[in-house]
């Protein structure tokens, strides 16, 4: 039981990250009906940007991030700009033109940083705290406080403000939405740019979970994509069950098959996709802010 | 404020949809554009609101070029649009769909004001206000439709085909109240199959057929006009 | 050992044909005598890139011909590697037999990654496939059997009587061969029957499965092929290199490959080919600068997506018809010429048996009822008219007879057979055939292709054919081309044959699209507003042809708006309204019916009450 209790813990800030990561696929898919390939590439160099910051320019860490979420943010909205030709008209291109996308963000991450890896040292030193016997990193808690954060102002954002509303508007019917005075494209753009910031958001917090290489990105984008499918593609309380759900199935085959935990996700979101490509909260995903 | 519509083509790919059309709504008036499906009718609504690439030699609402306006300004310009099969935005409640269709104006208490006499005017929307628009009866959803181009207080409502799929006592009161707004001094462009509710609703009519004018009148001329019927029944 | 590029079929005039042999002449030379001008380096970069070149054309097949996403190639071409290495280290095969053990054991694996396109298109594919290659990667980096991150050295160099492949300038040769026969193939397939039913499937899945073409099939069939050619590049690799290891299978050698299919051109295996050799190229130009050779085929792949989507390939016809609409107009325009009808076969039988019985069919969508108990009899013979105001549900009871969607309760009989949501392609193959409302001809097939889409019968399971018996299918194709003309020049479209139909003017465009449903040889063929954009001239025409399909023994149902024709062309008519039928009669009859003149102008007209307010 503690050891179960204890992997359960070890997964969830993981999947608090995952989560991160399927909610920026999620917003542009329920704006866009596209899947950005590049997304995983944009939270490698999230990745890199706080941790730059944050160690060789020594910036606090609660500073880094900021800035790192805003310069990814900048990348998503290139990323639509120059696609936007494409939009609502052939995604298999977009699709396409995203993965090239990928392929430039990841050179350019080998470019600046270099092939090798980097440690990146928590940046709460406080020891785990001892709760009925099971060990918990401050820094979990720290990532846990985020994502929740971050969670809850996005769907403040999009439940609360004008802005919000309208970018759900032209996801359900575009034609509509633009008869009403919405701009199309630059609801668009919002959508790429904020999944930028979730992007550069869970990039930097996993910093110091894990080692920050160019590899990363691959492994957050398809396990955050995973987690997106497991909990219905669109849908935000299913990116967050989903993610969390990722994460501890991660713990668990990281336990148990070693480094074969990866080849699990990826047979049991295969499978997923043949049962139910809907996911766990399918068909009401439109429905959901 | 007379909205002008001159020499108006609608071309799809090599289909063309509507051919040289041309009339004017003039301030207050309601004018309808009857036809059978297929005639051009809603080709001609969205080609006027510029959702679908069109020619046209004059498009000008009192003394605004409205061809050289975007789609998402229109609203802006006084023009409110009700697409043909309602369009609500499904998966978000009432209320908010009601509010964005206040989209191009500020939200503040004018808002609620305008909100208020939507409530009013359909009191079902504001029984629902917090239900999902797409979990709404059809009925329900077109008044949402209409509810929701009123938001923006146009000065002329485009509707396309308000009618479709209502059972004939919604019709009734579809028509109640577009004689209402008619009565508020909106002015109405109501593009319809339903002959009826159009000739009850408007003062002038044109009958498409093919894309292009067939016949036009007062409303009252052309409900006795037996060429109307053959034009839809082809007999 | 290397055989000129074989013979591909072709029906193009001969001076085309002569320069084309011409041209495969002098390549086949250069390719014989390339390796004579370079040295031991450059032989080794040469063979990798046929390498990469064989992955391509696998590549091309998968997504640019039968539209199936697929960025499990890698894994694929790992595969093959893998198990050739496996098996000659572990099991001590010799090199040969593990080779054809390793293309079997791709194939297996190919239709695993495949069998998730049965479910989902597109994006979710994408990533379905992308995973699976991920999976690949990290299985052969942990497991013991693939020698982990190390990989496995000491794969037997193959052997060859009397050829000594340890030299890479004969292993070229090799290579060569199987590049030729991978590329011939691959052609072969593209040009003839199979080929052509994934590209319909690629360009228009729906319509596809409406002609009868085995959807589910075609892409498995789709994912086979890129298998066999990832892995007879893996097993030529693991040959050529002696090693494998995983970062040679990695995402980034997908990407780079799925570069090279965008950047050549998708649609054209020439030009994935092109595209092979010439990103190879660069990157080798480059070798020092890997990040940016990679920063610059990554750019070229948006903009070759956003601004030439056809890629190299594509560029040609681009710069043709750029070229010509400058100087003004291309050539005489193309005339339809006038239909030929189709001699009488019999006359129609009153009593006839009904061919469709639609029973009691609901369909529910959410919480709209669009069809509502809806009950026809249609007799074998009849042209039957289906009309009803805008929503009333006349499409969506064609979409629910062809199988396109499940109805909520009720049944569909056709020719004495309960077909109810049969799969649209078992429907077609039963003899029924359909229109579109938007038509949906296929946008990158000819319009004699599209034509050959429908007449071409055969079962897609009968591939084998292409390897075991390829005259065959060459006989069987000139057939169907013979028919396809018989079609085409029946429906005046003689002039049209070799052009897309996108650029057709819509009437010749919604010919074409009628053409092609007959030439399916329907029994019962349902036409969704066959006239909708037609002039005047245009419908009295298509009145005449509808007509004569009848006459030649088919029955016909037809949904229009445009009631002229309706009441001049249907024998009898049933009218939707909101989902139920209201009337049913011959024209006068349904035209005098006040139900439906209410439907229609939402009042019996005539004794219309006074205006009640103003």
């Amino acid at each position: 039981m503690q050891v179960f209790l204890q992997t359960i813990i070890g997964g969830v800030s993981l999947g608090a990250v995952y989560a991160l990561v399927a909610l920026g696929f999620s917003l542009v898919y329920r704006t866009m009906g596209l899947v950005n390939f590049a997304h995983g590439n944009v939270v490698t160099v999230g990745a890199y940007l706080a941790s730059t910051l944050y160690l060789t320019s020594e910036l606090p860490f609660a500073l880094a991030m900021p800035i790192a979420i805003v310069l990814t943010g900048a990348i998503g909205l290139v990323i639509e700009r120059v696609l936007r030709p494409l939009e609502n008209r052939d995604f298999d291109l977009m699709l396409i033109g995203t993965i090239g996308f990928g392929i430039v963000l990841d050179a350019l991450v080998i470019a600046i940083w270099g092939a090798t890896g980097r440690a990146v040292p928590s940046p709460v030193p406080s020891p785990p705290l001892d709760v009925f016997g099971l060990r918990i990193r401050t820094y979990d808690l720290v990532v846990l406080a985020i994502a929740a954060a971050a969670t809850i102002l996005l769907v403040l954002f999009l439940s609360r403000t004008k802005r919000g509303a309208a970018m759900q508007a032209v996801a359900m019917d575009h034609e509509a939405a633009t008869a009403i005075g919405i701009h199309v494209g630059r609801s668009n753009a919002i959508a790429f740019m904020i999944g930028g910031g979730l992007a550069a958001l869970a990039g930097g917090l996993v910093g110091p979970l894990l080692y920050v290489s160019p590899a990363l990105g691959g492994a957050l984008g398809i396990k955050g994509f995973a987690a997106a499918i497991l909990g219905g593609f669109g849908s935000i309380p299913g990116a967050i069950v989903g993610g969390l759900a990722i994460g501890i199935l991660d713990a668990f085959t990281a336990g148990h098959f070693q480094g074969y935990s990866e080849l699990v996700t990826f047979v049991v979101f295969t499978v997923i996709i043949m049962i139910r490509p809907t996911g766990v909260f399918g068909e009401r995903t439109v429905n959901r802010a | 404020m007379t909205l002008v519509v001159e020499g108006l083509s609608v071309h799809y790919g090599g289909v063309s949809a509507v051919r040289n059309l041309g009339f004017d709504v003039p301030g207050g008036e309601a004018v309808g554009v009857i036809g059978a499906n297929g005639a051009g009718k809603t080709s001609t609504l969205k080609a006027i609101m510029g959702l679908v690439p069109r020619q046209v030699a004059s498009l000008r609402f009192g003394d605004i070029d409205l061809s050289t306006v975007a789609a998402r300004n229109m609203v802006r310009h006084g023009i409110g649009y009700v697409p043909e099969g309602r369009h609500v935005f499904a998966g978000l409640p009432v209320e908010k769909n009601l509010l964005l269709g206040a989209y191009a104006r500020a939200w503040n208490a004018a808002t609620r004001t305008t909100l208020a006499e939507v409530y009013e005017l359909f009191p079902v929307l504001g029984e629902m206000r917090g239900r999902l628009a797409g979990a709404l009866s059809g009925g329900q959803q077109q008044m949402l439709a209409i509810g929701r181009a009123l938001m923006s207080r146009p000065k002329l409502l485009l509707l396309d085909e308000p009618s479709m799929g209502l059972s004939p006592k919604l019709v009734e009161d579809i028509l109640a109240v577009l004689l209402r707004l008619r009565g508020e001094g909106m002015s109405l462009l109501l593009v319809e199959q339903n002959a009826k509710l159009t000739f009850e609703a408007t003062s002038r009519c044109l009958v498409v057929e093919n894309g292009e004018v067939a016949m036009t009148g007062t409303s009252a001329q052309l409900r006795h006009d037996p060429r109307v019927r053959k034009i839809y029944l082809g007999l | 050992m290397s055989t000129p590029p074989a013979a591909v079929p072709r029906t193009t005039g001969t001076p085309r044909m002569r320069t084309r042999i011409a041209i495969l002449a002098a390549a086949a030379i250069a390719a014989w005598l390339l390796p004579y001008g370079l040295d031991s380096y450059a032989i080794h970069v040469v063979d990798v890139i046929l390498i990469f070149a064989i992955l391509a054309v696998g590549l091309g097949l998968a997504m640019g011909i039968a539209g199936q996403v697929n960025l499990a190639q890698v894994a694929f071409f790992g595969v093959g590697a893998y198990a050739t290495a496996i098996l000659t280290t572990r099991a001590g095969l010799g090199f040969w037999v593990s080779a054809v053990l390793a293309v079997l054991a791709t194939m297996a694996i190919g239709l695993v990654v495949g069998t998730p396109a049965l479910r989902v298109q597109s994006h979710y594919l994408g990533i379905v496939t992308l995973g699976l290659a991920l999976a690949f990667t990290s299985w052969v980096t942990n497991a013991e059997v693939s020698g982990g991150a190390e990989g496995l050295p000491g794969i037997p160099v193959p052997t060859l009587p009397g050829i000594d492949l340890t030299s890479e300038y004969l292993y070229y040769y090799l290579e060569l061969f199987a590049f030729v026969v991978a590329l011939g193939f691959g052609e072969f397939i593209v040009r003839t029957s199979l080929g052509r039913r994934m590209r319909a499937m690629r360009d228009d899945a729906l319509a596809a499965g409406a002609l009868g073409a085995e959807v589910p099939i075609l892409r498995m069939t789709a994912f086979l092929l890129a298998s066999v050619y990832g892995g007879v590049a893996g097993v030529l690799y693991a040959g050529l290199i002696q090693y494998v290891a995983p970062e040679s299978f990695s995402i980034a050698t997908m990407f780079l490959l799925l570069a090279m299919v965008i950047i050549g051109g998708r649609q054209s295996l020439v030009g994935c080919v092109v595209g092979a050799v010439s990103l190879a190229l660069v990157r080798e130009a480059l070798v020092d600068h890997p990040t940016i050779a990679q920063i610059a085929y990554g750019s070229v792949v948006v903009l070759v997506v956003v601004f030439a989507p056809t890629g190299l390939a594509g560029l040609p016809s681009r710069i043709r018809d750029a070229v010509a609409r400058r100087r003004g107009r291309r050539g005489v325009p193309a005339r339809m010429t006038p239909f030929v009808p189709y001699e009488m076969s019999a006359a129609a039988d009153p009593d006839a048996p009904a061919i469709l019985r639609v029973q009691g069919v609901t369909k529910q969508f959410r919480g709209l009822k669009a069809l509502d108990d809806v009950s026809l009899d249609v007799p074998a013979g009849e042209i039957r008219g289906v009309v009803g105001p805008n929503g009333s549900g006349k499409t969506t009871l064609f979409n629910v007879i062809s199988g396109l969607y499940r109805p909520t309760s009720g049944r569909v009989e056709f020719r004495g057979r309960d077909m109810t949501a049969h799969a649209p392609y078992r429907l077609a193959r039963a003899g029924m055939s359909r229109t579109f409302q938007n038509l949906r001809l296929f946008g990158a097939l000819t319009v004699q292709e599209n034509i050959l889409v429908a007449i071409d019968r055969s079962h897609t399971a009968e591939s084998w054919r292409y390897l075991l018996r390829p005259i065959s299918v060459l006989r069987r194709d000139r057939d169907l081309h013979r028919r396809a003309r018989e079609v085409i020049d029946r429906f005046g479209l003689t002039e049209f044959a070799e052009l897309a139909p996108g650029a057709l003017p819509y009437g010749t465009q919604r010919r074409v699209e009628i053409a092609r449903a007959v030439a399916a040889a329907p029994a019962l063929l349902l036409l969704d507003e066959p006239a909708a954009g037609l002039n005047g001239e245009e419908v009295r025409q298509l009145s005449e042809i509808v007509r004569s399909i009848r006459d030649s023994g088919v029955t016909v149902i037809v949904i229009e708006h445009n009631m002229g024709l309706v009441m001049s062309l249907c024998e009898r008519v049933t009218v939707l309204a909101g989902g139920r039928v209201i009337a049913e009669g011959t024209p006068a009859q349904v035209a005098r019916t006040p139900a439906v003149i209410e439907a229609y102008l939402g009042d019996s007209m005539g004794d219309l009450p006074e205006v009640s307010a103003t």
